[in-house]
């Protein structure tokens, strides 16, 4: 495989011996649509889990869905794909906000510049494509205050 | 950590090491033999006929639509206008893909996604509105029905609309897709029929077209949908064969129509057309070596009516950029270039804004603009097969072809195309692909200009994106009461019934029934319950 290739010449930013240092912390993964782009989603999951996250990944889901799994599985961090339209992702983050204050939210997918916005004045970070892994994993590192074990 | 990129280290993206120049020698003596032929024929991979885009150009088709059946309707006007040659509907896949009405949980959770991707067609009525004065006698008209379990329904409202409006079916010509590479691998939806269900549905229609619809594409595997989920071009061409055989074996096996016709119907193929120009247009040149071959040494097909593929092609849509989305004219240029440079039949050149949303209207006309300045303005379009006698591209030609076969023999050894989709086996390997893309950028290996260099923009226009409109979930909903009201409701309940009768039979065509059922009024929603019902739900090889 590819990425083990990678850690063992070490060149992988984030790789498995730093994150073995680092504690464990929990990501649930949702897809706000039911249009299966999961290009996006899966990738990140992977690098998320490469750089030592549990991820929790619920496939297609809805806000109460999202509410319920960031609950039952105890997350530091959600994040969410979405694909246009951002209310799903607004139901699930004003759930969120109510039951769970201190679960922080990011979001990626196709989502256009003044959704982009919207979000962000929600306190969620938007990760649109072409945004780089290693900037993922640090906002991850960052929102879910990630510490040396 | 950077990495020099190293002169002497390029490779295709196929994973073929490139030289810096080629020489005669270079391309394999087998091929060697080959680079004098003419197009058209055997082995086919100097283009389907010897005037080329003089006599034929290639079909300007584009993905289209959204919102409400009138706005779908409108938006394909807008284009045919434009100078689109033919058209494509699109369907709403929240509705669509699932096979569910908008009254479903799964689609009253996510109302506002509603029509976003496509129109919201439920009954024969909509399909009806959508269809209002196209072109369909005389222009290549796409039904949509991508996703394997949508397209029956997709098919039978069109067929059952363009009777309606007095067309004779045995003469309109056009496709629905029905993708396995869609529907299994690239766009994995909530609920979906298995691939052993889904592989009677697809061989019941190719069984219907052969009997019926002589000029329809019955299915069109698309190798695009694999390619942009990961799989690099030698395993989107050997997947796409190993994907065709399983269609074929099986109608060889029910032997109710002439292989022939089978295999007419499933030359009609598509790819994605990459930024790598080259070696996509090698792909294509490849491709049509392949399907000669495979018919003539599995079928004993040779016909060269059948034997010559054809190809329609979509620009990679992954590759556009949502930073600084202008450059994705000139990307949707090139695409387009290493397309009609392997001697397509048809091409759809994907938005600018294409990483933002669907397309808007402007980039809608951008992507046909395109394809204009290509027929019309650079001459590419008058002799055939330019790149024929290259001895690098030769040479590419031959080596992807022989990494392909290799590909396609692999996945034999996994037990065939749809045992690979069951155990996960293909989503393993696009995704490690993926991943690998994925790192080369993080690493710098590979740019990506206006995302990992040349960051800078000045441009004062801004893309907003295209978010459709606003009515669509209610009005689908309104007209899906409507129709459940006013329809004669024992007809529905009657073909209902048969359809679930026919789906529970092994070997009776599901598609009578499914035109009865559709020309009754039978929603979408009940044809996916009674799916849903025979055939079950597909398990998911991958977490996702």
């Amino acid at each position: 495989m590819f990425l083990e290739k990678l850690l063992a010449i070490g060149m992988f930013p984030y790789n498995s011996e730093a994150s073995n240092t680092m504690e464990q912390k929990r990501i649930l993964m949702a897809k706000t649509g039911l249009d299966g782009h999961w290009r996006g989603p899966t990738i990140v999951a992977r690098a998320l889990r490469d750089a030592g996250y549990e991820v929790i990944m619920i496939g297609m889901a809805t806000g109460e869905e999202i509410l319920r799994a960031c609950v039952d599985e105890d997350v530091d961090l959600v994040g969410l794909n979405i694909g246009g339209h951002i209310n799903v992702a607004l139901r699930a983050i004003e759930a969120i906000k109510k039951e769970r204050q201190s679960v922080p939210i990011f979001a990626g997918g196709t989502i256009t510049p003044a959704s982009a916005r919207e979000l962000n004045a929600l306190g969620v970070e938007v990760y649109p494509p072409g945004s780089s892994l290693t900037d993922i994993v640090e906002a991850a590192d960052r929102l879910t205050q990630r510490k040396q074990a | 950590m950077k990495k020099e990129r190293k002169y002497d280290d390029m490779t295709s993206a196929a994973g073929i090491k490139l030289k810096p120049f080629y020489t005669q020698t270079d391309i394999p003596q087998k091929h060697r033999n080959f680079v004098d032929s003419a197009p058209g024929q055997a082995p086919y991979h100097r283009g389907s006929h010897e005037t080329g885009y003089r006599t034929k150009p290639w079909r300007i088709f584009q993905l289209s639509g959204y919102g409400k059946p009138e706005d779908e309707n409108e938006r394909i006007k807008f284009l045919l206008k434009n100078g689109e040659t033919g058209f494509i509907m699109e369907h709403d896949r929240n509705t669509a893909d699932h096979c569910y009405n908008v009254d479903h949980p799964e689609v009253l959770a996510r109302r506002e996604d509603v029509g976003l991707t496509g129109a919201v067609m439920q009954s024969v009525r909509d399909t009806a509105i959508c269809l209002d004065g196209l072109p369909i006698g005389t222009s290549f008209g796409h039904a949509g029905g991508a996703v394997v379990q949508h397209a029956p329904f997709a098919l039978a409202a069109y067929w059952t609309v363009a009777n309606r409006l007095g067309y004779d079916l045995r003469k309109i010509a056009g496709t629905g897709q029905s993708d396995f590479n869609l529907t299994y691998l690239g766009c994995i939806t909530k609920q979906q029929i298995p691939t052993k269900a889904g592989l009677r549905l697809n061989a019941d229609i190719i069984e219907f077209c052969g009997k019926e619809m002589p000029r329809w594409v019955p299915v069109s595997i698309a190798g695009y949908n694999g390619a942009d989920s990961g799989l690099t071009p030698d395993q989107e061409l050997g997947s796409l064969f190993a994907n065709a055989v399983e269609y074929l074996d099986e109608i060889k096996k029910r032997n109710s129509i002439p292989l022939e016709l089978a295999a007419k119907g499933c030359g009609g193929v598509s790819f994605r057309a990459s930024i790598r120009i080259f070696e996509e247009a090698a792909k294509m040149r490849a491709a049509r070596l392949m399907w000669g071959e495979l018919l003539s040494k599995r079928y004993d097909i040779t016909e060269p009516k059948i034997a010559n593929l054809r190809i329609h092609c979509v620009t990679a849509g992954s590759k556009m950029t949502y930073q600084q989305p202008l450059n994705n004219i000139v990307r949707g240029t090139l695409m387009a270039l290493s397309a009609v440079l392997g001697g397509v039949q048809s091409l759809g050149v994907s938005g600018y804004d294409e990483a933002l949303s669907i397309p808007s209207e402007h980039a809608h006309q951008m992507s046909v603009r395109i394809q204009q300045i290509l027929q019309e303005e650079t001459q590419l379009t008058a002799v055939t097969d330019p790149l024929g006698g290259s001895f690098y591209v030769e040479t590419l030609t031959a080596e992807l072809v022989e990494k392909s076969w290799e590909f396609y023999e692999e996945i034999q050894e996994q037990g065939g195309y749809l045992a690979c989709l069951d155990s996960g086996w293909l989503h393993t390997k696009a995704a490690e692909n993926q991943h690998r893309e994925f790192m080369a950028l993080e690493q710098g290996d590979q740019k990506l200009v206006g995302v990992t260099s040349a960051m800078e923009d000045i441009s004062p226009f801004e893309v907003e994106g295209f978010m459709g409109t606003d009515d669509a979930f209610d009005v689908a909903l309104n007209r899906l009461n409507t129709v459940k009201k006013e329809r004669h409701e024992s007809s529905a309940t009657r073909c209902l019934k048969e359809l679930e009768k026919v789906c529970l039979s092994e070997n009776v065509n599901i598609m009578p029934a499914m035109m009865d059922a559709v020309a009754a009024e039978v929603t979408l929603g009940e044809i996916g319950d009674v799916f849903r019902e025979a055939f079950g739900d597909w398990d998911v090889p991958i977490q996702l």
